[in-house]
């Protein structure tokens, strides 16, 4: 009876260790490292909230079917406190004491850069929505073996954002204004995002025939007054304020009180936000977001996406459309894992991603990686009719084929 | 001890000078009631040596070792701001800018020159030195405040010089480097080594420290914090002797910058901005300027210090502070100087401030 008994107790055990080790091997660990604290936080948050709803809908559509194993994703969420010296310390965490299979994130160029540097030598698939990347993802770094092989871009080119916004603009700008415009001036914060973004804009806007000024404000600048009485000397037709959309929302109302210019251009700033502040303006605004507006949504698919991120609490600001940056790549790279048939074999995954393509939220177009690991949609531009803060028009136009003149892409 | 310094010359040949001499001698003297004895000293310095070489050993995972790697290199850099301010009371808001300058000097040479961790790192530190004594030259016409101003101004300017470098500085968008050159059977990639190259470092600087304090340029130093007049009236060369330590610190902070620019293998000009130099400043004060651990405790405290409680920034800026101006009203020394008065409690004294031989650098 005594021997029963042990038995008994002795397959039990072996049973529940069973069950432990095949529980444990249906989770696919995934990291996100992203600014829930600090100065970045509003871009930082949406990157959790994309990567929440994301992890959610797959796991509650069964999970991820990989050769004879379903499995569910687990999230690793660390905040970076907005300082690269934590992002680093959370993606060592991640790949090293944990043993994430991919990381995505962080909302800044600086510590996206810093990360690849551990997760490339790890085989670590990184998805970062940082166009400045193009400045490094070249033929020889994403090769085989090359520091970024296992770095994703998941937004758009700049050049390729650039243009599509800069067409977007003025398509909707021109039938407002008494004359085609002729001059514009970027007025952009002087920090790396600033300058990367705007070198590219502003030759998007001359290759639209528009003779540009370029005008930067240092970082964390209130008082924009004495550079926009500077700007309204130059007599311009538009003035794009671009790239930091909270900065832009403290300058544009000092713009107005001046009366810079006879039209702008509002860069990251969502219709949703200027529909909640209230913002009015006797003249023609237009406004973009990354990559696609909650305030205005030309798609079924996206509306119904941010009803969804929005109902798990995520906040509602004039960065939210970022989200759209991360929240593809998760189905994305769920594919491509089924497809590989293991969860094991990153080299597998990123050649499978570089050869599929995938239909997402962000774009009606499916989504296509280039050989620099970059993906290609078009931006959404909305414009805003004088003296309303709710009646909005949009156009997305298609990015160009090729850089501009004087854009070597990079 | 003897306190007074050969460099006075023959200024203190005269009874006049005598007497100036003594009262710089009182000084600089060690006012220890009751000093630790050299053994708690050595048994101090042993347990946290072994402490710091055993941490990787200890389990406590990447995500600690990473923090703990910008600790120790925090603190190298801390060192010659300790030493500036702690011994010749010279403070700099603007000590992160010449971290960068070593940073960025390594940076530029790996990436026009090829130039690897090794070969480029004593350019790096001797440019930082220079560097360092340049914007010193002010401080021999004008002292606190103003210097401190001095140094805000070049923090901004460096950063600004950065944003603006064009591709030479990589711009806004920084410069990035590849692994420090492995050693015959060390390879710097893996974490664990590389923590044990900055904790190499930090000992330098440590026995550096230790060693400017205990001798006479250390005394010197501090004759001129206590009083510069006095110590001028003496013989002493306070413009050589300042300009000396800023450079000296200068070395630290080359140093420091180049093992953060390794260690995150991409630089970029905010990370020298004010901001960052504000931070050493306050992690100086807060750990003691004038005591050997104290820079290492004020990098232990403000690195650890969120991640230990969980703060975010803004909680972490309110925190510390409370925790500057508690000590400021409570422990004018530092968190290293209640630490010794602990000490000193246990033992009974009523020690609150310690010489160069015991524990003050």
């Amino acid at each position: 009876m005594r021997q029963l008994g042990l038995g008994l107790t002795m397959a039990a055990a072996g049973l529940a260790m069973a069950l432990q080790t095949a529980r444990a091997d249906e989770e696919l660990p995934i990291g996100v490292i992203a600014a829930q604290s600090g100065s970045f936080v509003s871009a930082g948050n949406t990157i959790v909230g994309a990567a929440n709803l994301a992890a959610q809908q797959i796991n509650d559509a069964g999970g991820i079917k990989v050769g004879d194993k379903t499995y569910k994703i687990k999230l690793y969420i660390r905040d970076n406190r907005t300082d690269v010296n934590v992002s680093i310390a959370a993606a060592r965490e991640l790949v090293n004491d944990i043993g994430v299979k991919a990381i995505w994130g962080t909302e800044t160029h600086d510590f996206s850069v810093s990360m690849a540097k551990i997760t490339g030598p790890a085989k670590v698939l990184q998805f970062s929505g940082n166009s400045s990347l193009g400045a490094v993802l070249d033929d020889k770094a994403v090769a085989e073996g090359g520091w970024l092989h296992y770095t994703f871009q998941s937004e758009p080119q700049e050049w390729q954002r650039s243009g599509s916004t800069a067409k977007g603009v003025l398509s909707l700008l021109t039938p407002q204004l008494k004359s085609p415009p002729k001059h514009s001036v970027v007025f952009v914060g002087n920090d790396a995002t600033g300058q990367y973004l705007s070198s590219h804009y502003v030759k998007a806007l001359e290759a639209e025939g528009q003779k540009v000024d370029l005008v930067q404000y240092p970082p964390d600048t209130t008082d924009f007054s004495p550079l926009l009485t500077r700007i309204k000397g130059m007599k311009p037709d538009i003035v794009h304020f671009w790239y930091n959309g909270d900065s832009t929302l403290t300058a544009f109302p000092q713009a107005l009180k001046l009366g810079v210019a006879p039209s702008y251009f509002l860069f990251g700033v969502d219709p949703g936000i200027y529909q909640e502040r209230s913002l009015k303006a006797d003249v023609p605004v237009t406004m973009s977001c990354v990559p696609v507006c909650w305030g205005s949504s030309p798609y079924p698919e996206v509306k119904q996406y941010f009803d969804k991120y929005f109902g798990l609490g995520a906040a509602k600001g004039p960065q939210s459309s970022v989200s759209l940056l991360y929240y593809d790549y998760f189905f994305w790279y769920a594919k491509a894992l089924e497809k590989v048939g293991k969860i094991d074999d990153p080299d597998a995954v990123v050649a499978e991603l570089l050869k599929s393509d995938y239909k997402g939220v962000v774009s009606p177009v499916p989504l296509v990686f280039n050989k620099h690991h970059q993906v290609t949609f078009a931006t959404e531009v909305c414009m805003v009719e004088p003296n309303t803060s709710d009646k909005f028009k949009c156009a997305v136009e298609q990015p160009p084929a090729a850089p501009p003149p004087g854009d070597n892409g990079g | 001890m003897p306190m007074t310094d050969n460099s006075a010359g023959k200024t203190g040949a005269t009874p006049e000078g005598v007497r100036a001499r003594d009262r710089l001698a009182l000084l600089t003297a060690d006012n220890a009631a009751v000093p630790l004895p050299a053994g708690v000293q050595a048994i101090t310095a042993i347990l946290l040596a072994v402490l710091l070489i055993a941490l990787p050993w200890l389990g406590l995972g990447y995500r600690f070792l990473s923090i703990a790697i910008t600790t120790l290199y925090t603190a190298i850099g801390l060192y010659g701001l300790g030493l500036q301010f702690g011994q010749a009371g010279i403070m700099s808001v603007g000590h992160a800018a010449l971290m960068g300058v070593g940073a960025y000097a390594s940076a530029i040479l790996s990436v026009q020159l090829g130039l690897g961790f090794w070969t480029s790192l004593p350019f790096a530190m001797a440019l930082s030195a220079i560097v360092g004594g340049v914007i010193g030259l002010p401080t021999l016409r004008v002292g606190g405040q103003h210097y401190i101003i001095i140094t805000f101004c070049f923090c901004a300017l460096f950063v600004i010089v950065l944003t603006n470098g064009g591709t030479f500085t990589g711009s806004a968008t920084g410069l990035d480097v590849g692994s420090v050159t492995p050693l015959p059977g060390i390879n710097f990639d893996k974490l664990s080594n590389n923590y044990y190259l900055v904790l190499a470092a930090l000992f330098l600087a440590l026995a550096a420290t230790y060693l400017i304090g205990i001798s006479r340029y250390g005394r010197t130093l501090r004759a001129i914090r206590e009083n510069e007049q006095l110590a001028r009236s003496v013989g002493i060369n306070v413009d050589l002797h300042k300009l000396g330590v800023l450079m000296v610190s200068g070395l630290f902070a080359g140093l420091a910058g180049v093992l953060q620019l390794y260690y995150l293998r991409h630089i970029s000009p905010t990370l020298f901005g004010a901001f960052p130099s504000l931070y050493l400043a306050l992690m100086v004060m807060l750990g003691g300027a004038r005591y050997l651990y104290g820079p290492l405790i004020g990098a232990v405290v403000v690195n650890f210090l969120p991640e230990v409680l969980n703060l975010d920034p803004v909680d972490s800026r309110i925190a510390y502070g409370v925790c500057l101006l508690l000590v400021i009203l409570l422990l004018p020394g530092g968190v290293g100087a209640g630490i010794k008065n602990i000490c000193c409690a246990i033992r009974g004294g009523s020690e609150t401030q310690v010489g160069g031989s015991n524990g003050r650098a």
